[in-house]
């Protein structure tokens, strides 16, 4: 694991109708946006950054078939092939009395997995040691960030005039260390 | 914004918040030291806690025969209490999920101390089982595991068996419901924050950062949640009533007990939301996130499902009668007029006659009056289970073994210490985290902040 | 377009349906005569039975959603206004089963037979409330009080359309107390009538959860009637601001109330399953072994079909896919009313004439046949009918509901 120093320039917003404006001059003007950040999810965000539809509800509805797999297979070997129990005259394959079990780990089975997987796939766990820009962004101000790392002067006085068309209230270089 | 709002809604959020305001307003009961009602309510709190500890205790060691329970009453307040903290413990799933659902922005005040509730209760309700098998250090046994008796596997068609599953499950899936929903507010008290308890935050907040992508998975995630979490509330006092439905014995069995101890749930559990947001937010000074209006629509919930639960009531009277099963008959006739008819009048009284005051706007918000009746309903709903458990089984099919049941002290200890350990988990929510949702309350502040709604307006939005 | 045209087609259309249902009754009725005519009767019964509730039901989806400040449904509330009114004609369908029960025409309910009770103990226990007397004042008081609610609503949202939303939207707040009294009135009635319409046909079998459980099946009938009817408009130009999103919601109340509806099914079986008390088993008992098809089928059709075709998002917003499951889940649960509604009374007509009932098929009840489906069109004509004529009554969209900006602006 070797570290890596990105240079990140960043603008604050005032209003989330403001960063939503300027996203969508920033992707008119070919902008390479790094990432936006907010303190709440902005509505109209995602289609304005282009992002693709998550597809955590595909894990989902697998982890979840896995479970009722899982639930039903087992009680099935158990009662039909390694303890079979009657219970109050009924056939060892008792269908109506396996659902409860197999919906609740159909349930669980999808629930933790799909947390796991966005828990995972978003890099967040405890001390995942993600940079955090201005102390702010997760209480009222809207972030937009530019990767610098490799851009030349003239890139980023465009970036410079960009925050300062768009009306940011504050326009700030960090170094941030990230491991690669 | 795309969010348009008739004219005809209250606004959610009063004192024209600016988003700022609301992270100030939100983070501070847990930036400063506790006052003086904290900390005397936190030592009760503490003080009942060590009297439920000491009654486990004696249990343990003395074991079950200290309870009064005897051969034909084997279920009393142990069951009791555990079907009452269940039942509580819905109401915040049901507001987070099913209100999400249905698109009532008015949970949003109310959502995460609703939750926190729904797991402390959980967590209280979970332990009576346990205690009442007497042997505590087995309660593993419940689970089944690969084990050296055969292996013997645990009877998958019992349904307290399956009661093991849905409230593990239920205890896990809320805590993880509630617990990513916190999480960027974790990460609020980080950023605000120097020190040890910033690396603490950072810790519990995941190293949240707030960008796009991952607000748009957590978005997803919530939904789904909700979605999975919808049925699974319905599940859980579902099969708790299985417990006594799958049953033949008359007053237990019964088809409408899955439904109707749903219903039951979803009104002790507002009960207790109101009980406990009342008095938070006036000490922690909420009034303006957690408003009359809040409180008025959790009236209604409470007015509809109280009537629901009389509904469910007179339809098993009725069904009795028209039966024509005589140990049914008297299994009803045993309720209202056998000797656990005080209970059955207190059940009547509190949860079917009094929520019906409710029908006026002017009761609806009143605060005073709002809290005594969630007190009422807390009773009433604790009475209930007492009726259908201890009245049922006070009767049995042999007059000769009919008996008649009361608690003795170690009983009393432990209902009374399961207060203690529900509240001092509760007060220490309200220390260490935001008891209102910071970022969900910001999200719909310019759909429901009074500067953007209702007559106070003062910016309004042109719809497109 | 938002005044509903009725057009000449259309009316010719519900005529032929009227006459195909009359044409099949007549048949039923002279073809079988058996036990009084009994297939007719119960057909009869069963339609009579389904399309009163889903007026009852719809009365109810307007009272719930104004007590609960919804704001979502407002542009299409017209459709369920025309559907709850519908009561009035139902309470005059009832009609004929009142005065068969007085003279004698059918045998649907044997609790109305003297010499059956005179010989049955636990019949002589539920006389107080399976007679003639209440099966009469019940149905017409009760039905009667709900029509006035759904008048009385339909009469509100009409003034406010006219007069404008009024100061404070008083038109709304006046609307707001009715529909939240209707709703405990909805709750405590519909169980005695639903215990003299269906649950008496099988007098000795009772069920508490009988109630919601055919609550719950009348309203997956009734939203997904409401799908079927709003893609038909839209596809004639009308509702032209009912979008994806408001389809995308009804679909969620299709697959949510499925859902609800199974777990119904699932609890009131189980229960009565795993407890195996003689006299409850022997509702479940005869049809999984008489009508076997019927039975399966019903949780397949009404549960696993739907589930599994609305759980994706997308689903919700295809035209082609949600007609395809709105007519799946409305016949589903006319099936499912059937098998609720005709084994019974056969079985207690077959046991009286001392036969046997035997595994066999019987025309008309093992499985629903053509003529089953001709009285189900019929009726279909005349409540399409009645409704097309309710929706020229008003404009489509309402104009000066309080909610209809959010109605207009909503993002499913």
């Amino acid at each position: 694991m070797n570290s890596e120093t990105k240079r990140i320039l960043f603008g604050l917003y005032d209003d989330d109708e403001q960063v939503l404006d300027a996203v969508r001059k920033a992707k008119s003007d070919h902008l390479d946006i790094m990432d936006v950040y907010s303190p709440f999810p902005v509505h109209g965000m995602d289609e304005a950054l282009g992002l693709k539809e998550s597809r955590l509800h595909i894990a989902g509805f697998i982890y979840g078939a896995l479970g009722t797999l899982t639930a039903f297979g087992f009680m099935t070997w158990v009662f039909t092939r390694d303890w079979p129990i009657i219970f109050g005259g009924k056939p060892y394959w008792s269908v109506p009395a396996f659902i409860p079990i197999t919906f609740e780990l159909t349930v669980l089975f999808a629930a933790v997995g799909m947390t796991v997987t966005f828990y995972a796939v978003s890099r967040l766990w405890p001390g995942a040691g993600n940079p955090i820009l201005h102390p702010r962004i997760t209480d009222d101000k809207f972030c937009i960030a530019f990767d610098t790392t490799t851009c030349d002067e003239g890139e980023i006085s465009r970036l410079k005039n960009f925050f300062e068309a768009t009306g940011a209230s504050l326009v700030e270089t960090k170094e941030v260390s990230e491991e690669a | 914004m795309s969010a348009v709002v008739s004219p005809i809604r209250e606004p959610l959020v009063r004192g024209h918040k600016t988003y700022h305001q609301i992270t100030e307003d939100i983070c501070a009961p847990t930036e400063r030291t506790p006052g003086l009602a904290w900390v005397l309510a936190f030592t009760v709190a503490v003080a009942f806690l060590a009297l439920y500890v000491f009654a486990v205790a004696w249990t343990v060691w003395f074991g079950i025969g200290t309870w009064d329970l005897n051969r034909t009453i084997g279920w009393g307040w142990d069951i009791t209490n555990f079907v009452w903290w269940i039942g509580i413990g819905h109401a915040g799933t049901l507001i987070s999920a099913i209100l999400l659902l249905f698109r009532q922005k008015w949970r949003t005040g109310v959502n995460r101390a609703a939750e926190a509730m729904t797991i402390f209760a959980v967590v209280c309700a979970g332990q009576f089982p346990l205690i009442h098998m007497g042997r505590l250090w087995l309660g593993f046994f419940v689970f089944p595991y690969p084990n050296t008796r055969g292996p013997l596997w645990v009877n998958f068609n019992s349904p307290l068996l399956w009661d093991v599953f849905a409230i593990s499950t239920y205890f896990t899936v809320s805590l993880l419901f509630w617990y990513t929903g916190l999480v960027p507010d974790l990460a609020t008290l980080r950023d605000r924050s120097k020190g040890l308890r910033r690396k603490l935050y950072d810790m519990f907040s995941f190293s949240w950062t707030g960008a796009a992508k991952h607000w748009q998975r957590w978005e997803y995630l919530s939904l789904v949640l909700a979605g999975l979490a919808t049925p699974l509330v319905l599940s859980v006092h579902t099969i708790v009533s299985f417990d006594f439905a799958t049953s033949v014995i008359p007053g237990w069995h019964t088809t409408i007990f899955p439904p109707y101890f749903v219903a039951g749930a979803v009104f002790s559990g507002f009960a207790m939301v109101q009980s406990l947001m009342i008095i938070a937010r006036k000490v922690l000074n909420l009034k303006d996130y957690i408003t009359i209006e809040h409180i008025e629509s959790m009236n209604k919930v409470i007015l509809v499902t109280g009537t629901v639960v009389g509904v469910a009531y007179l339809t098993e009277l009725y069904i009795a009668w028209y039966s024509g099963y005589i140990y049914e008959q008297f299994a009803f006739y045993n309720r209202v007029f056998g000797p656990y008819y005080w209970s059955y009048i207190g059940m009547m009284a509190c949860n079917v006659l009094s929520p019906q005051i409710f029908w006026v706007k002017k009761f609806r918000r009143n605060i005073f009056l709002t809290f005594l009746l969630s007190i009422f309903i807390n009773i009433g709903m604790w009475f209930e289970r007492f009726v259908i458990i201890a009245t049922t089984l006070a009767r049995d099919f042999l007059p000769s073994s009919w008996s008649y049941y009361s608690p003795t002290w170690v009983e009393i200890s432990l209902f009374l210490g399961s207060l203690g350990l529900f509240f001092t988990l509760f007060l220490l929510f309200t220390r260490l985290a935001p008891v209102v949702a910071i970022a969900e309350i910001k999200h719909i502040l310019k759909s429901a902040g009074d500067q953007y709604t209702g007559p106070e307006a003062t910016h309004k939005h042109e719809a497109h | 377009m938002n005044q509903f045209e009725f057009t000449s087609r259309q009316k010719r259309t519900f005529f032929i349906m009227m006459g195909i249902g009359l044409v099949s009754m007549l048949l039923t009725y002279f073809m079988d005569d058996h036990y009084k005519h009994l297939r007719f009767w119960t057909n009869y019964l069963h339609n009579t039975v389904f399309f009163a509730g889903l007026a009852f039901i719809s009365t109810f989806i307007i009272a719930a959603f104004v007590t609960a400040w919804a704001g979502w449904y407002v542009l299409m509330k017209r459709i369920w206004e025309a559907f709850s009114l519908f009561l009035l004609p139902a309470i005059i369908l009832f009609i004929p089963l009142i005065v068969g029960l007085w003279l004698g025409w059918h045998q649907l309910y044997i609790w109305n037979d003297p010499d059956v009770v005179a010989h049955d103990e636990v019949l002589q226990g539920k006389a107080g409330l399976l007679n003639r007397g209440w099966y009469t004042f019940g149905t017409l008081l009760i039905m009667g009080l709900w029509y006035l609610f759904a008048k009385k609503m339909r009469d509100l949202s009409l003034e406010e359309e006219r007069n404008g939303a009024g100061p404070d939207f008083a038109y709304h707040r006046k609307l707001r107390v009715w529909a939240a009294a209707f709703l405990p009135i909805a709750g405590f009635l519909s169980v005695p009538l639903i215990t003299l319409w269906d649950m008496s046909l099988e007098p000795h079998w009772y069920s508490t959860l009988y109630f919601w459980y055919t609550g719950a099946s009348w309203f997956v009938s009734a939203m997904a009637v409401t799908v079927l009817l709003l893609f038909y408009l839209r596809s004639k130009g009308y509702f032209p601001h009912i979008t994806d999103e408001h389809i995308h919601d009804l679909g969620k109340y299709v697959f949510a109330f499925t859902i609800f509806w199974a777990y119904l099914w699932f609890d009131q079986f189980m229960l009565i399953w795993y407890a195996n008390v003689g006299e409850e088993t022997a509702y479940f008992k005869l049809r999984r072994d008489f009508y076997p098809v019927l039975f399966y089928a019903n949780i397949f059709v009404n549960f696993a079909l739907p589930f599994l075709i609305l759980m994706r998002n997308s689903t919700k917003r295809k035209v082609g896919t949600m007609v395809l499951v709105a007519i799946v889940v409305v016949l589903g649960h006319w099936v499912d009313f059937f098998l609720m509604i005709k084994p019974g009374p056969l079985m207690e007509a077959q046991h009286l004439a001392g036969e046997h009932a035997t595994a066999g098929f019987v025309p008309g009840f093992t499985l629903p046949g053509l003529l089953e489906l001709g009285t189900f069109t019929g009726f279909l004509g005349l409540f399409g009918y009645f409704v097309f004529k309710k929706l020229t009554e008003a404009p489509l969209e309402p104009a000066n509901d309080p909610y209809l900006e959010e109605s207009l602006h909503h993002h499913a």
